[in-house]
């Protein structure tokens, strides 16, 4: 999977979860899931869950702690299955 | 407290007696952490529930019964009356979306509480109803991340309402009665990592919502 792929993925799993659909709707790689998609701080274990389950792999605490935007899911990921 | 609570507010338990009687039994029993899980109704959930489960004298006499409160750092430490309060009810303030760092510095507190053999006390829901009902849907995992680490972690459950609360109310009103029902369940989840935090979360909610729905079939049954 490249990384276009995989960020075409992640968009659509966090989807669900942005209350600013706006913002959704002109998402990149810098946008910040919790402050410029309004996702629940609560949600972001969900979607991490979503991304596991998605992509087949593991994400640790501590990696999972440190996506903040949409590009540094897709770096883990990408990280992950490349 | 005591004083606003009786008098000025007028506030009182249903069978107050029985209330304080099965608390002292569970903290006789329980082998092991006990973590006080209840629903989330008001901005003074933690002082009734606090004053339900024993007497002020009660408290003292056995400290560690008196469980540690995790208010929002923002609602309660603005001023210097509401920070003296909060130290003396044994309070661990946290912060609502804090960073992972001062999110692990605050259950690094609450793990050390638990360890020394004291109660604590956590909304699951991680925040207040706006309906008046649990919500069983948008919750946090805190209650679960805490959980997941503690082998053999007891869970009490905590159904409170006053009888007359309808939806959202920042406080309970004048006169109010306050229905308590405690249920001790040991929630286990054989997942891992984020997946135990939110199956041991979900196992809480879930008893909790039953507790509710015993609530509102007990007063449909009494009308």
């Amino acid at each position: 999977m490249n990384e276009t792929q995989i960020y075409d993925k992640v968009v659509s799993l966090i989807s669900p979860y942005a209350k600013n659909r706006e913002a959704m709707t002109v998402a990149s790689r810098e946008t910040k899931i919790l402050e410029d998609l309004g996702v629940n701080s609560a949600r972001l274990v969900d979607i991490v869950l979503a991304f596991e389950d998605a992509f087949d792999i593991e994400v640790e605490d501590e990696a999972a702690d440190n996506i903040f935007t949409i590009g540094d899911a897709v770096t883990l990921i990408n990280g992950k299955l490349n | 407290m005591v004083i606003l609570f009786h008098f000025r507010f007028k506030y009182k338990f249903q069978d107050i007696d029985k209330i304080r009687e099965e608390y002292k039994r569970h903290l006789n029993s329980c082998q092991g952490p006990l973590i006080i899980c209840s629903n989330h109704l008001t901005l003074i959930d933690s002082i009734i529930q606090s004053l339900g489960l024993n007497s002020i004298l009660g408290h003292l006499r056995r400290y560690s019964g008196l469980p540690w409160n995790l208010p929002e750092k923002n609602n309660f430490y603005h001023n210097t009356k509401w920070k003296i309060i909060c130290y003396l009810g044994k309070c661990i303030p946290v912060v609502r979306m804090a960073s992972a760092s001062d999110g692990k510095k605050s259950m690094n507190k609450m793990l050390y509480v638990l360890n020394k053999g004291d109660v604590l006390s956590i909304f699951p829901e991680g925040k207040r109803s706006r309906s008046g009902k649990i919500d069983d849907v948008d919750f946090s995992y805190g209650a679960g991340q805490l959980i997941k680490d503690i082998p053999h972690a007891n869970v009490l459950c905590i159904y409170l309402r006053g009888k007359k609360q309808g939806g959202f109310a920042n406080f309970p009103s004048r006169g109010e009665e306050f229905y308590f029902k405690m249920d001790l369940i040991n929630p286990y989840s054989q997942e891992s990592g984020l997946r135990k935090a939110r199956d041991l979360s979900r196992q809480i909610i879930e008893k909790l919502k039953i507790m509710e729905q015993e609530y509102f079939n007990d007063i449909a049954i009494c009308r």
